[in-house]
């Protein structure tokens, strides 16, 4: 994807003499002064047609006196450019933009809950992840990776018999503190305003949340007269993470954002660290990518398909969705040694070569799956009580979907055709060929057929894939061993020792990146997954912002779901489909 | 007095025989649902508790029995333990206007194989259908959960919808049988060689879609909605009182209504004497079975409605059709 053209970065120099245009290697950024921000960002939206929100974040710089720099990243649909705008904090202030996007109420709250930057002007400034009352900032410089160490948790048996001091059951220093009971109340009655008689209390663990997503409804009856989403259960901290280990040890952890979709998450993280880094992908390892991304996704949306179904009652079609599902996690099993977190992705390519026989099991997978196809369309899709659930049910329309930064299905229902994989190619889906299914209404039932449409879509890649593979020999190289970054594969390291050095040199000192920032984006099931890398240099990321697509889609449910019933709520969520391993990173 | 105590006897073996055969057979439906949803779903089902898993429905009955049951902190104790009798003992008391067959001597004795031949039949049916729902009621009302509350507060508005229309669906045929006995109606339907499903396939359907909705079964199972409301009404009960409510609601009541809707539109025990004497009650229990398979593969099917769409399909469209059907019935059999 292009970033900002000549012609309109001239228009905005002329516009406002201040702001700084910089075309970094991969980026364009426009630095601005806080007070000029919202004039600029109204301007980009406005008049130069950024619209889509994508997201913003802060980068800590202890060293310097204004320290946080905020950092938004716009889209522009009609021109299909990026932007980066980028502004420091003055006394640890910023600007709220929530009235010109939605969805940066959100961000920003995330920004505050991790650098402690307050935002003038926002309606909510409240903790995103952490609890209420909670002192410290995780993501600031200062804030050691291990945490700081507060509370001892007593055992049950102590609490039991009313022994606390000193706690027996020595719980390891190593970590931080953790919410108390206490806490989590005192959390809830402050993003709680009473309005309704009836507070309906979802989570943090229930079955409709797919996860641990904490939701109160404030109810009139059985409608919903304001609901609060309380996320966080699941929060680990991924970008702090990111920020210790090098390029190539977090790996592993992207697996365990969307925990559905592990390859497309690794996808759009390698495919992130090659462009910073300058790494050629081999032919073979784009395709063997390509493939399983798809295969991937088809068993992400399977799972979808087969919960969202469960949601409105129809269990038969989970169990369905499963036998399929078994056949694509034996196929990434094969070939990964893992099912579900499978880490087969490699900076530079993938950790092995195709197993025997897969392109074989693969192909009498896409013979099969139009029939099964065929069975869940029978059973749902002109089901009138199907019909009725999801018709017209949390209608998204086209501006909402970029005033709150909505993208996967969820914006391809609403009639935005934002796929990554058409606007940005990586990995081999340029040379394939692929429709994007768009839905007209914007309601449950047209992101349902979009998803359904998309695995047919995803099949007719995977079946290019294949004929592409069988193609290519069998010696063909499946990672690009030649770079310097990249380490070669294992068994060559055992017969070969100027890679045991290499490898050696990389697992120890990591290997440095050039300086420079990227933002790098792939299209997951849940929307884009963008990953915005800030290097200083180092051979670990000064900064890593995970875009999260399942947050960004998350953000309009109570939105959608004021004035509607507490089962439309289920079939609502549901086709917003977010996983709380991505929502909360 | 000799013939009061006889009578007193038999009614104590029939009362006894039917507690036993269908507190039995709620039980092994529960082994036979679990294995038509496994077939249905491409898996197996329970198989490893004895042959063919038979003894799944005594292992499970176990389990109820010895676990722990934990009463919530501020629930209404008396109103929570009633709601557990509530649920049961109207589903059973349907089973008291059923004739499985026609009378028989034993031992120079007239025998009806029903427990209470009672002339309003059919309105006692009406009486226990109401008198269901307050175990429903009672168990969210008591148990002091905003989940059990809101799922039994659905189901109430669900039965006071359903049934009237129940109601109008079955005049139709107590019009023509012109008896409200439901040994009556079966006679009736005998008499003239033609079952009542011929003269009343609307009141048929609409009898089918109240026994959905009155038991509780996908598309109607709102009150359970598992994603939305966990359980929804039974979610704070544990143990056998726990076990009792699906017991009393997804089986018993379903085979009651379905035998009611046997008698009432599929002839009784009325068919070919091709199984010798038993014949009558064989008839009875494949129609009877028949339905209640219906009910389960409906269940494994299809999704669930909103609780505001079912009283609207109810209210504004099955109460008209009913009540039209009544008025046509009452016409064409007045004039022809």
């Amino acid at each position: 994807m292009p970033w900002m053209n000549k012609v309109s970065a001239d228009r905005i120099k002329q516009e406002f003499k201040e702001v700084e245009v910089e075309h970094t290697e991969h980026t364009t950024n426009l630095h601005v002064k806080k007070e000029k921000l919202l004039e600029l960002l109204s301007f980009l939206k406005n008049k130069e047609g950024y619209r889509h929100f994508i997201d913003f974040s802060c980068i800590d710089f202890p060293n310097r006196k204004e320290r946080f720099q905020g950092v938004y990243i716009l889209y522009n649909p009609d021109e299909n450019e990026r932007v980066i705008v980028k502004t420091w904090a003055k006394d640890g202030k910023l600007s709220s933009v929530q009235n010109l996007w939605a969805c940066a109420k959100w961000a920003e709250r995330e920004a505050y809950d991790m650098f402690g930057v307050e935002f003038e002007g926002h309606e909510n400034l409240r903790r995103m992840f952490m609890w209420e009352g909670y002192p410290y900032f995780p993501l600031r410089k200062d804030f050691p990776l291990e945490g700081i160490p507060e509370v001892e948790l007593p055992s049950l048996t102590e609490l039991m018999h009313g022994r606390t001091e000193p706690p027996s059951h020595d719980y390891e220093l190593l970590h931080t503190r953790i919410a108390t009971l206490e806490d989590l109340e005192r959390t809830e009655k402050a993003r709680l305003q009473k309005k309704a008689q009836l507070v309906l209390n979802w989570g943090p663990l229930h079955p409709g949340t797919h996860g641990t997503i904490w939701f109160l409804f404030d109810l009139d009856g059985e409608n919903v007269v304001q609901c609060d989403v309380i996320l966080g259960q699941l929060h680990r901290g991924m970008e702090k993470i990111a920020e210790n280990l090098y390029y190539f040890q977090f790996l592993p952890y992207t697996d365990r954002m969307d925990y559905i979709s592990a390859i497309c998450n690794e996808l759009a993280y390698v495919s992130a660290v090659e462009k910073l880094l300058g790494v050629d992908v081999p032919e073979k390892a784009r395709y063997i990518r390509t493939m399983f991304a798809e295969l991937q996704r088809i068993n992400s949306h399977l799972l979808w398909l087969g919960t969202g179904a469960l949601d409105l009652g129809a269990l038969t079609v989970f169990l369905y969705a499963f036998r399929e599902r078994e056949k694509i996690m034996d196929i990434i099993e094969g070939n990964a040694g893992y099912r579900l977190t499978s880490a087969f992705l490699r900076i530079g390519g993938v950790h092995y070569d195709l197993a025997e026989g897969t392109l074989d099991v693969v192909k009498a997978f896409i013979k099969d799956f139009p029939q099964r196809l065929k069975e869940y369309h029978q059973l749902l899709t002109r089901n009138r009580i199907w019909l009725r659930r999801t018709k017209d049910v949390g209608v998204i329309t086209r501006e909402d979907v970029f005033n709150y930064g909505l993208t996967g299905p969820v914006a391809r229902g609403s009639g935005v055709p934002y796929d990554i994989r058409k606007l940005e190619p990586y990995a081999a889906y340029d040379e394939v060929e692929f429709d994007v299914p768009v839905g007209e209404v914007g309601d449950v039932y047209d992101r349902y057929l979009v998803r359904m449409e998309e695995m047919v879509q995803s099949l007719r890649i995977v079946e290019q894939c294949v004929s592409k593979l069988e193609k290519l020999p069998k010696s063909a190289p499946y990672i690009n061993k030649e770079h310097p970054a990249v380490m070669a594969p294992k068994e060559e390291v055992f017969k070969d020792l100027e890679d045991m050095v290499k490898n050696f040199r990389i697992v120890v000192h990591g290997e440095k990146a050039p300086k420079g920032e990227v933002y790098v984006s792939g299209e997951n099931p849940r929307g884009e997954l963008g990953f915005y890398i800030y290097s200083t240099g180092d051979s670990k990321p000064y900064r890593l912002r995970i875009r999260s697509g399942a947050l960004y889609n998350l953000s309009i449910f109570p939105k959608l779901i004021e004035g509607r019933t507490i089962a439309d709520a289920i079939a609502l969520l549901g086709s917003l489909d977010p996983v709380v391993g991505e929502t909360d990173r | 007095m000799t013939e009061f105590w006889v009578s007193l006897l038999v009614t104590v073996i029939k009362v006894l025989v039917v507690l036993g055969v269908f507190l039995g057979v709620g039980a092994y439906l529960t082994w036979f649902e679990r294995k038509l949803a496994g077939h249905i779903q491409a898996r197996l089902g329970p198989k490893l508790v004895g042959p063919f898993g038979l003894l799944q429905p005594l292992a499970d009955g176990l389990k109820l029995l010895t676990k722990e049951s934990i009463v919530p902190a501020g629930a209404d104790r008396v109103v929570y333990y009633l709601a557990v009798i509530l649920a049961l003992v109207p589903a059973l008391m349907l089973f008291a206007v059923i004739p499985f067959g026609p009378s028989f001597k034993l031992f120079g004795v007239e025998v009806k194989p029903i427990v209470a031949d009672v002339n309003i039949a059919v309105l006692l049916v009406f009486a226990f259908g109401s008198l269901l729902v307050y175990g429903t009621i009672f168990s969210g009302w008591a148990s002091n959960s905003k989940y059990a509350f809101i799922g039994s507060l659905r189901k109430a508005a669900v039965i006071i919808g359903y049934e009237v229309v129940l109601g109008f669906s079955v005049l139709g045929v107590i019009l023509l049988a012109g008896t409200m006995s439901t040994t009556g109606i079966v006679q009736a339907q005998i008499e003239r060689g033609v079952w009542f499903i011929v003269y009343q396939p609307v009141a048929f359907v609409l009898y089918l879609f109240c026994m959905l909705a009155e038991s509780g079964r996908v598309p109607f199972d709102i009150q359970e909605a598992e994603a939305e409301l966990v359980t929804g009404y039974n979610v704070e009960y544990g143990g056998m009182r726990f076990g009792v409510f699906p017991l009393a609601e997804w089986y018993l009541n379903v085979m009651a209504l379905s035998a009611i809707a046997v008698v009432l539109f599929l002839g009784g025990w009325s068919g070919p004497r091709i199984f010798g004497p038993l014949s009558p009650y064989l008839w009875f229990l494949i129609k009877m079975f028949g339905l209640v398979f219906f009910v389960l593969w409906l269940h494994w099917t299809l999704p669930r409605f909103q609780a505001k769409d079912i009283t609207e399909i109810g209210w504004k469209v099955m109460l008209p059709l009913a009540v039209l059907n009544v008025v046509i019935t009452a016409f064409v059999y007045y004039f022809v």
